[in-house]
């Protein structure tokens, strides 16, 4: 009986020491968020629907588009009813009893990942991809919309210098109110140099698993 | 009179139907997004798979046509090697579809960057294997052919705590297995253990060796998995494939319902089921069996439904057992697995199913405006949009975007090395040529090993096939009878002469078995070498015999006109508004 306590103690002492170190080492970083939040992609890649998930399992309700312009995020919550189509993705999860269409967002989350299919899918070059960033970038600065960057993708999904993966990070890292990057994304220290140049808070994470704790006390906090 | 009036009707009814067809057939799709929440790669690959009772020499076989379209085509030869105890290998990320500028490097050195951390024992001895985008064949007569079937979205991995892609488990098989259980199993276990992922999807593998075939799917468990879990980070399955039977995967699931107390047909991750309910893609009180395909890639899509951007499943099924008059309104979910073929193929038949363009199918892309005045098939494979309408076209198994094709034969009544041969064709099908690489050789032409999509090279082999290509796209109907005569000559003669290649290697091979393996290697590099200068040859042949679209007769030193069909002149009459000349004596 003592040893099976032991046996669960142990395990117990330190699950719950490795979870607050990574808990409280982020909560003092962590910026508080505010809802409605809308996820996109900069760049097109798959990472999007990473975010996707982590919102769903931390419970966040989200509006998505791949691809918005301005005119879209300004018609708010709801995304004007858009429809899906090739090349074009909507998904309305925001409580519209809480936030009724039309709501403006007060939060937008970037997932960071150059795709060629996928912008093709899009119809978008890099160039327009760029493009289509900056001036929604604009916007929110514009309307104080306060903007996520995550890139959770890795050392292969960064690229060389130059590359298109390097362009979306550029174009939207350095804007960003707050990053969240993986450690495998971050190995150069790319991420850590832009957050300090611009005094951008930013949190590692070693698997996306844990975005999702560190997205629900963003959120908890914005409440 | 009555009676006329009535044909007449009836006749005007049944040419309104005609035209109706024919007007709805290049309708807008309505339903411009697929309900299911799969993502295909409708852009992917094709694998024709036929089992040692299907073939007309009893010689197992896989295809893959590596239909990219922007990917590295290079190939490797790689040697075998023997490891000392506790030695590993490093397993890397290699995405399928990222290539880099030559002068960066080629892409097999690269990827030697994207370490992934993570490194496996390797055993005593790995074998000698080739490999293209994924390991093809190895030294033991293992043989695997590739097409991306797409999950359900959220399945998706693209973290780096999915260690293993597609590629890299190939690899790895390759080094490591001997035969398709072997391979099977170590590639589950591998996705399991280390995650699978990041850059790819779900994964359709078929995986053969001299005695069977099997399909091998795996899929990714989500973003949110780590190796921490305590859960396997893949989810796969595998079935076999009769042994008298065919089949295909065209970026399609193709595994229904599966039977685990059958060890000799099917194989699973422990997650196989319990990840479907867990993620609400299976109700086990529903009363319906678990089917594999429809729990992780579901699709109602057929043939028809698709304008025959789906119609590959469909096509080769019609192709194989024709008098089943297999409909192309059937959703290509209740196609069957495997079909016994009406006739044994050969290997040449399966090269020749690798290049159908649904010729002679309501799906033909040659046909009529599509393929213009010289019926070119391979005009819009994507399909287009236009006025904010998205328009299918038919995708063919001889789309015109392939990297390279395999087919591979393993041969149980032949030593390894001779028994095993990738018959590998650069570029597209249709204009290309398959050249035999036994299992046993140690080397491939350099050519092979080099080449990039946006830089001209005459030092790569694939850019000959692509200058035959090229030169044969403005006067397809006329330039392809030149090209196929062409392949008859190298393809059939090389085929045709695979019995005394094989008699003069294992007449060696008892002697020496190494002696049969300088033989093989010599022939195929040889045979290799020849058909490469013989496509260089080609396409400045037709370069200069279809030049300023005229027929310039190197033989009688005459310049020909080209022949315009007359329903394309009539086309152009009308669109054009041509008017005819005056007679003479009206000028």
């Amino acid at each position: 009986m003592k040893y099976a306590k032991r046996i669960i103690f142990v395990p117990l002492a330190i699950g719950l020491f490795l979870f607050s170190s990574v808990s409280f080492s982020a909560a003092d970083e962590i910026p508080k968020a505010s809802l409605p939040v809308l996820t996109t992609s900069a760049g097109q890649s798959a990472d999007v629907e990473t975010l996707n998930v982590i919102c769903e399992e931390a419970g966040i309700p989200y509006d998505y588009c791949d691809v918005p312009d301005v005119d879209l995020i300004k018609s708010g919550v709801g995304l004007a009813d858009k429809v899906s189509g090739e090349g074009f993705h909507v998904e309305v999860n925001t409580d519209l009893n809480e936030y009724p269409k039309g709501t403006a967002y007060k939060t937008i989350i970037f997932a960071i990942g150059a795709s060629l299919k996928g912008m093709g899918a899009s119809g978008l070059t890099v160039d327009a991809e760029i493009s289509r960033l900056k001036e929604i970038i604009d916007y929110c600065k514009k309307e104080k919309i306060f903007i996520i960057a995550m890139h959770a993708s890795g050392t292969s999904g960064r690229g060389a210098p130059g590359s298109d993966n390097e362009k979306m990070i550029d174009a939207v890292a350095p804007s960003a109110d707050y990053i969240i990057v993986s450690a495998d994304s971050n190995k150069d220290g790319r991420f850590d140099a832009i957050a300090k140049d611009k005094g951008i808070p930013i949190t590692q994470v070693d698997y996306a698993l844990e975005i999702v704790d560190i997205l629900k006390q963003a959120f908890q906090q914005g409440e | 009179m009555k009676g006329k009036k009535l044909w007449f009707v009836i006749g005007i009814l049944f040419l309104a139907l005609v035209v109706a067809g024919f007007v709805a057939f290049l309708q807008p799709e309505q339903k411009k997004w697929d309900s299911t929440e799969t993502d295909y790669a409708l852009d992917g690959c094709t694998v024709i798979i036929v089992g040692k009772n299907a073939s007309t020499d009893g010689s197992v076989m896989t295809t893959h046509t590596c239909d990219c379209g922007v990917c590295d085509w290079t190939w490797r030869a790689v040697p075998a090697a023997d490891h000392e105890p506790g030695a590993t290998r490093k397993i890397y990320h290699i995405d399928q579809f990222h290539t880099w500028p030559p002068e960066q490097g080629l892409k097999w050195e690269i990827v030697k960057n994207n370490l992934t951390g993570v490194e496996i024992s390797q055993p005593a001895h790995t074998y000698a294997y080739m490999h293209g985008a994924f390991g093809y064949m190895n030294d033991q007569q293992l043989a695997i052919g590739e097409s991306t079937i797409g999950c359900r979205k959220e399945m998706r991995n693209p973290t780096p705590s999915a260690t293993f892609d597609i590629t890299m488990l190939t690899l790895v098989a390759m080094e490591q297995c001997k035969t398709a259980r072997e391979a099977i199993k170590l590639m589950g276990t591998l996705g399991e253990k280390y995650g699978y992922g990041y850059t790819d999807t779900g994964e359709m593998l078929a995986v053969a060796d001299p005695d069977e075939v099997w399909i091998f799917e795996i899929m990714p468990v989500g973003p949110l998995w780590t190796p921490k879990s305590g859960k396997p980070g893949a989810i796969w399955c595998a079935q076999r494939v009769p042994d008298d039977h065919v089949s295909v995967c065209p970026n399609e699931s193709r595994i229904g319902e599966i039977d685990l107390d059958n060890p000799d047909y099917f194989m699973a991750s422990p997650n196989v089921i319990s990840y479907a309910v867990e993620k609400g893609h299976y109700d086990p009180d529903s009363g319906k069996s678990f089917s594999w395909k429809r729990a992780y890639s579901p699709s109602e899509a057929s043939a028809s439904s698709s304008k025959g951007s789906r119609g590959r499943l469909w096509r080769f099924f019609d192709l194989v057992a024709p008098s089943k008059k297999f409909s192309p309104e059937t959703p290509n979910m209740e196609l069957p697995f495997s079909i016994k073929p009406e006739k044994k193929l050969s290997v040449k038949d399966v090269m020749d199913m690798t290049r159908n363009k649904f010729e002679g199918t309501p799906f033909d892309p040659a046909r009529g405006l599509q393929g213009g005045p010289f019926a070119n098939p391979n005009f819009l494979p994507y399909g287009f949009s236009l006025d904010d309408q998205r328009y299918n076209t038919p995708r063919v198994i001889g789309v015109n975007r392939a990297e390279y094709v395999t087919v591979t034969q393993c041969r149980d009544w032949l030593p390894h090395p001779i028994g095993g041969i990738v018959w590998l064709a650069f570029g597209a099908q249709d204009t290309s040529c398959f050249m035999p690489l036994y299992a046993g050789i140690t080397r491939i032409p350099h050519s092979f090993e080099i080449g990039d999509h946006w830089e001209f090279n005459r030092e790569s082999a694939r850019w000959a096939f692509d200058y035959v290509d090229f030169h044969t796209q403005a006067v397809y109907s006329l330039a392809i009878k030149d090209v196929r005569a062409a392949q008859e000559e190298w393809e059939g003669r090389a085929v045709s002469r695979t019995d005394s290649t094989d008699k003069v290697a294992l007449e060696l091979y008892k002697k020496d078995p190494a002696e049969a393996t300088v033989y093989l290697t010599d022939y195929s590099n040889n045979q290799a070498n020849a058909v490469v200068n013989a496509w260089w040859k080609l396409g400045d042949d037709l370069l200069v015999k279809y030049n300023k679209l005229w027929i310039y007769d190197a033989e009688t030193r005459e310049r020909n006109r080209l022949n315009f069909p007359d329903w394309y002149l009539k086309e152009l009459i009308k669109h054009n508004q041509l008017v005819p000349e005056e007679p003479e004596e009206k000028r």
